[in-house]
């Protein structure tokens, strides 16, 4: 990064502004291990990604929900003209202990202040209380490009708007421990069950349903009968928060078969057909737009073709199978986007020094960056091994 | 068959959700027995010998304000069948401040107990939740006429100081054997030409000769048979495959009937 450029933020808050950035980064913490702080002139966005890509938390605060909020980046552009980023990673563990009572928060902290620059690798979480008290959190970031999707949400077939708390507590109602919730609509209506198994037996789960009307919802727009499956969990944490902050909830999705259909760009796939999100499992979009803030939280959906058979059970539990195979992560990024995209599946690299190197067809091999560790500035390596070449000039993945 | 039933009283409500808890928490899987008056519930969970096995009846008008049921045959008008106890309980706990709560038994891919609940709900509309819980018809269950019971009496007697353990088994030709097995010795009594109930048995594919049987505990015969002073005017014994043997008495006007679980 070039010395003279730096970029600052700074932003101030009261107790109960900071008991929604609090709420916020609980939510956004359920999604993976990491999340990023991503300062811009649009706001103080919170961002992060599960290991498989099936799982995106966005939640942007605009400027005027802070007291104070400056975020100057100017002059300080790179070469490429892309604005500066903060490519400040943080780990749950180090950020969610600062923000984990938040009642006591609310009631205690008169300001909060949030400052970094750049060119140190450190977070200041400052909170000034009542009788006088000051305590300040430095926690170390590591430097890490943060995943951007533009999401081109109004692209949707059906979009819904509820009160949370409707679906809260019909959520409660769904008996069983299944991890996966359907959400079945016609134009009709709106139908919340269990993912239906074809199961025969005593053991199997009891499937329910339960049955909202258009007039429960703030906005009921359905372009054609859909169904589809996400898991449980994840909703919940957004619902949660969604009641918290007293704004209604949108949800966006689309028809089956629709994968074609890119509205998601992913800043990281060098094409559409790598990257999970605008590919292969037609996502649900969960909202929440408030004057001061947005948040969006994208939802892989299990894949709603006939043949169930070739569907797993859970889409939980295919997504830790899912860790196993093809993961777009190699990616440089669009700014030094010289080589041709490169990806590997692991159980691939198994295979990489098989014990007849003329049977292996011409495997590309990288040395993989993931998306969500390591330094982006670790320039992935190409080989290409056809039949020729042997193992031996391979490099070995990394996990 | 056929079964619906309907609860609006809350209070009813609550009284049959507490007695679905409470199986649930003695028994993984129990059995349901439906009758025109009755609802039982069986355990029917593996207990070791000389533990203990429940049985639990409620009279069906006490709880439901709309009760109908159709068994398999007229004779036998009974519907009997196995579920997770969780799965009752669980469905049932969502209709805590419920308007209404239906019972029905549904054929939906599986045979299914459906439990629909009415809640009151914040708009003009009430929320309607359905649970389909999953459960098995048991079906293997033969009606005939009993033997003498002083003669059945005698032979059990001399079977007790063999074995604690008696199967007792029927078929729908009037045969029905009572058997005790050791490691050295099998002892049976056969009896011929009983006779059975007239049933219309179509929907069970069985033929009349394969039999029906249930495991006791022989001293429980014994106190049933022991306590018969009096040849009844008409007796007839139920045996439902593996789950219970059930004798229905009838002396002049007073109708007696005992029910013996099935041992593991």
């Amino acid at each position: 990064m070039p010395a003279s450029s730096v970029a600052v933020l700074k932003c101030w808050m009261n107790g109960s502004q900071v008991k929604v950035f609090g709420k916020a980064v609980q939510t956004v913490a359920r999604v993976s291990e990491a999340l990023w702080l991503d300062p811009s002139e649009k706001g103080l966005a919170l961002r992060s990604v599960n290991s498989c890509h099936s799982t995106y938390g966005y939640v942007l605060f605009s400027p005027v929900f802070f007291q104070h909020y400056q975020w100057s980046a100017s002059a300080t552009v790179t070469d490429n003209d892309i604005p500066l980023n903060l490519n400040c990673k943080l780990a749950i563990k180090s950020i969610l202990p600062i923000f984990r009572c938040l009642t006591s928060l609310e009631r205690n902290v008169e300001k909060c202040r949030i400052f970094t620059r750049s060119d140190k690798c450190k977070v200041v979480f400052q909170f000034f209380c009542r009788h006088g008290l000051k305590r300040t959190h430095n926690v170390s970031f590591e430097e890490s490009q943060p995943l951007k999707t533009l999401l081109e949400k109004n692209m949707c077939t059906n979009l819904l708007m509820i009160n949370p708390r409707l679906l809260t507590e019909a959520i409660v109602l769904l008996t069983s421990n299944q991890e996966d919730v359907t959400f079945a609509v016609t134009p009709g209506n709106f139908c919340l069950k269990n993912s239906s198994e074809e199961s025969l037996d005593l053991t199997s789960s009891v499937y329910s349903e339960m049955f909202f009307g258009p007039e429960e919802f703030d906005f009921f727009q359905v372009g054609f009968d859909t169904e589809i499956t996400f898991c449980f969990k994840e909703l919940k944490g957004i619902l949660t928060f969604s009641e918290a902050i007293h704004a209604p909830i949108s949800i966006y999705f689309d028809l089956p078969g629709k994968v074609q259909y890119n509205f998601l760009k992913c800043s990281y796939c060098p094409s559409e057909n790598e990257c999970y999100f605008c590919h292969l499992f037609r996502p649900v979009i969960l909202s929440i737009d408030d004057m001061l803030l947005e948040a969006n939280f994208i939802l892989a959906t299990l894949s709603d073709y006939p043949s169930k058979a070739s569907s797993p059970q859970s889409l939980c539990l295919s997504q830790a199978r899912r860790s196993d195979w093809t993961l777009s992560s190699a990616k440089a990024s669009k700014s030094r986007n010289s080589q041709a995209p490169e990806s590997i599946s692991r159980t691939a690299a198994k295979r990489l020094f098989p014990k007849d190197p003329s049977k292996s067809s011409s495997t590309v091999e990288t040395k993989r960056a993931s998306v969500n560790g390591d330094d982006i500035s670790e320039v992935p390596e190409t080989v290409v091994s056809d039949t020729e070449a042997g193992p031996g000039s391979s490099h070995p993945t990394k996990d | 068959m056929k079964f619906r039933a309907k609860i609006v009283d809350a209070a009813c409500l609550n009284h049959f959700t507490r007695v679905s808890n409470m199986i649930a928490k003695l028994a993984k899987t129990c059995s349901l027995r439906i009758s025109p008056d009755k609802l039982n519930f069986i355990l029917s969970d593996k207990l070791a010998s000389g533990g203990v096995s429940m049985w639990c009846e409620l009279e069906q008008e006490n709880f439901f304000s709309e009760f109908q049921m159709e068994g398999v045959s007229a004779e036998n008008n009974e519907i009997y069948l196995e579920l997770t106890s969780e799965n009752l309980s669980r469905a049932l706990k969502t209709a805590q401040n419920a308007r209404a709560l239906k019972i029905k038994l549904t054929n939906k891919h599986f045979p299914c107990l459906t439990v629909s609940v009415e809640l009151f709900s914040s708009s003009s509309s009430s929320r309607i939740v359905t649970h389909d819980i999953p459960i098995k018809v048991i079906s293997n269950s033969v009606s005939i006429y009993l033997p003498a019971l002083k003669t059945m009496k005698s032979v059990v007697e001399k079977m007790k100081n063999i074995s604690n353990h008696l199967v007792i088994e029927a078929n729908l030709n009037g045969e029905l054997n009572l058997k005790i097995e050791t490691e050295l010795v099998c002892v049976t009594t056969h009896f011929k030409d009983l006779g059975n109930p007239p049933s219309c048995n179509t929907s069970q594919d069985r033929r009349p000769e394969d039999m029906a049987e249930v495991h006791v505990d022989i001293k429980k015969l014994l106190q049933f048979l022991a306590g018969q002073q009096v040849t009844p005017t008409r007796a007839l014994c139920n045996i439902v495959s593996n789950r219970i043997v059930h004798f229905d008495l009838l002396h002049e006007d007073v109708s007696l009937q005992y029910f013996i679980p099935a041992l593991s």
